[in-house]
């Protein structure tokens, strides 16, 4: 057993790791005044006014935030710098998302219902074949997605304002308001847009990655992956190959510890890869990407590079007074697939739900306890699932041989059933015992052929 | 810059990763030559791969050579590249290892087939190559029995694990004798000396070396450092006000 050494996943890393969460608690900021917690029911009601909440950010999860509490009646901002932002992203939604959100068929640009994984050595696996008739994977276009929900809560009574968050006032008492500070893009006032104050009493921090709410609260930072990407238009007859069909590839060549995919967009294919460790050399990755792909995207022109970091875990302080983190903002990424964008939408609308019951439909004030509540339900919910992929990504990402055992455990139509259902649905199912046992021992079949040939591979080469 | 018409360089027929890099090269010159690339990237399990050797008909050292003298870029030296970079092997046929070019003597030869495996690999990891739908690969490691890894791999670490264990039983139970007057049959009997075995015989697998503990140890960080940072939202929450109810 020992001679499948182990290299512990994070000797890779070459920047320094996350300080300790016990130390980021002491040298944070702390309330010049505790904030006087009581339960929801004697929070004052607030007399002669509905709840306000101020939602930074307008992608999904700041616009699925704003809908619910729009439909609860509570007083709602969304403040979101660019409207038209066409944001580089995978654009991959479970198919839960679609129920879920009442999403109309009309956004989904593609259904992806075959995908090959393509192991170091090209060995090819297709899964998919145990997707009903029904189910699918959606590929959207972010400014499509974002712009309709964030309609949707314009119309649930949302007031969506084109606006730059710059800084937040922190209340000096606990029933103050925290002030907003932010720059009105108006049409009127020109390009540089002018200052404006916003009151509220509580705040989603839904601004992505770089996110400045967490900032203003002293969330803390995360490690964060960079996914660079190429839009490539292929010509039409290559382009029926990736009709219903996406691409992820594995290997050192193209990323130490993530993937390279090539996803179809509506007309076009977007080829990219990712990673934490060793970011200076993404460019490399990206072209080795492209050489894998070669052949199949043969003859196309790049329409469009573009790049953003993906969180890696949240952040340490997810929630500080009546100020939320949800989405990017507070670091909720899958690892292993780099999901997101369901889990900001998730987490925008339980939080939102969270304050809605806090408050009773806006007439009560909210407080730290009530927000908890949402960071309680979400960790219960999804922790399952974001355990079981980072324990697959460390597992099955370390090296090239691992890789190889895991595309070809991937051969295996249970797992890709246990995959697709617990992708699709996002709920970690347990399957049949048995199924589960012959599974292990497959893995560990793999794990030790995969090593085995390793073995041979070093001897080679003294 | 968004607009970098690519289909100039992919449009050459011969899937040569290397010449693709090279016309890059000209209009982008940070870039280096491809040998480089690919090899850099991948620096993490390959050392020395001057040194590899290939007994079929490629020879990389001349590959090497080559991509210095690309600068004159005639065809004849690019048929030469393409074809000297694909990997090639005689019993390689259509994806798949031709299992009836391994029978040796009557019987099939397994080790051969996994040697023949592992450099097709090392091959691919040092000069990966593109993957297509013409060729694809439908060789499964599964198809080797389980026993043919067995006894090539696992073998003599097996004997040398056993005969560490044989020597440590038969010294502790000298040992024992000794101070306790406890002899074999009185041991096997006691319950402390069972457990003490058990654990030795745990220690000789999993300690080989003294790099074998530090790991084992980075290993359990490893694994509790991901639940450390979806915790530490909770531990903010203990440090203030006391009517919370803590979690977890």
């Amino acid at each position: 057993m020992s001679s499948i050494a182990f290299k512990p996943f994070h000797g890779l890393r070459r920047s320094s790791a996350v300080p300790t969460p016990t130390s980021t608690t002491t040298t944070l900021y702390k309330p010049a005044v505790k904030f006087h917690v009581s339960a929801a029911k004697t929070s004052p009601k607030l007399s002669n006014r509905n709840l306000r909440v101020a939602i930074i950010g307008g992608g999904p999860a700041g616009g699925s935030a704003a809908e619910t509490l729009a439909k609860a009646g509570i007083e709602t901002f969304l403040i979101e710098r660019k409207l038209d932002n066409c944001k580089p992203c995978g654009g991959a939604i479970p198919l839960c998302m679609v129920g879920e959100f009442d999403l109309p068929l009309d956004i989904i640009d593609r259904r992806v219902t075959k995908m090959k994984m393509i192991s170091p050595s090209n060995i090819a696996v297709d899964i998919g074949q145990t997707l009903k008739p029904h189910e699918y994977i959606g590929m959207v276009r972010r400014e499509v997605l974002d712009a309709y929900l964030r309609d949707r809560a314009k119309e649930n009574g949302a007031n969506v304002i084109n606006g730059l968050f710059l800084k937040m006032d922190m209340p000096k008492h606990w029933d103050e308001p925290y002030v907003l500070h932010y720059t009105e893009y108006d049409g009127k006032k020109g390009a540089m847009g002018a200052k404006a104050t916003l009151e509220v009493d509580a705040v989603i921090g839904a601004d992505g990655a770089n996110s400045r709410v967490a900032k203003a609260i002293n969330a803390g930072d995360y490690d964060y992956a960079i996914a660079f990407q190429e839009r490539i238009k292929i010509p039409d007859d290559k382009m029926v190959y990736y009709e219903n069909l996406a691409e992820m590839y594995v290997g050192d060549d193209v990323s130490p510890d993530f993937y390279g995919w090539v996803f179809p967009k509506c007309d076009h294919v977007a080829v990219g890869t990712g990673t934490v460790t060793h970011k200076n050399d993404i460019k490399k990755f990206q072209l080795a990407t492209r050489n894998r792909a070669k052949d199949k995207i043969l003859g196309g022109k790049i329409i469009r590079v573009e790049a953003h970091p993906i969180p890696e875990h949240p952040r340490p302080r997810r929630l500080s007074g009546r100020v939320a983190l949800v989405g990017d903002a507070a670091g909720y990424v899958t690892k292993c697939s780099g999901e997101g964008i369901y889990f900001a939408a998730k987490s925008g609308r339980m939080c939102a739900e969270a304050i809605v019951e806090g408050s009773q439909n806006g007439k009560k004030m909210v407080d730290e306890g009530d927000l908890r509540k949402y960071l309680e339900k979400w960790d219960k919910k999804y922790w399952p699932t974001y355990k079981v992929l980072d324990v697959l990504q460390k597992v099955f990402y370390r090296s090239n041989p691992a890789r190889e055992a895991f595309v070809e455990m991937c051969a295996d139509e249970y797992v890709q059933k246990m995959t697709f259902d617990s992708y699709l649905y996002k709920t970690v199912a347990p399957g049949n015992p048995l199924e589960d046992l012959k599974l292990a021992v497959n893995t560990i079949g793999s794990l030790v052929r995969a090593n085995a040939l390793r073995k041979e591979m070093e001897k080679l080469n003294v | 810059m968004a607009s970098i018409a690519i289909s100039a360089s992919l449009q050459k027929a011969c899937s040569s990763h290397h010449v693709a890099k090279k016309q890059h090269a000209q209009t982008k010159p940070a870039y280096s030559l491809g040998t480089k690339q690919a090899i850099d990237a991948v620096t993490i399990d390959v050392e020395g791969q001057k040194g590899f050797k290939i007994d079929e008909k490629d020879q990389p050292s001349p590959q090497i050579n080559n991509s210095e003298g690309l600068e004159d870029k005639s065809a004849n030296k690019l048929e030469i590249e393409s074809s000297a970079r694909k990997f090639s092997d005689e019993r390689w046929k259509n994806g798949t290892w031709d299992l009836n070019m391994f029978v040796r003597n009557g019987r099939m030869d397994w080790d051969s087939v996994t040697v023949a495996e592992a450099k097709r690999r090392k091959y691919l990891e040092m000069y990966p190559e593109t993957c297509s739908n013409q060729e694809p690969v439908q060789f499964r490691s599964s198809i080797v029995p389980c026993w043919a890894w067995f006894m090539r791999t696992y073998l003599p670490e097996a004997e040398l694990l056993n005969g560490r264990a044989a020597m440590i039983g038969f010294f502790s139970a000298y040992v024992v004798d000794g101070l306790t007057g406890m002899d074999l049959i009185g041991q096997t009997g006691n319950f402390i000396c069972k457990t003490a075995l058990f654990m030795t015989v745990i220690g000789i697998v999993l300690l080989r070396k003294t790099r074998d503990f530090d790991n084992l140890r980075k290993l359990a960080d490893e694994v509790t450092y991901y639940d450390k940072q979806w915790q530490a939202s909770w531990k903010d929450e203990t440090a203030s006000s006391s009517d919370k109810t803590g979690n977890s």
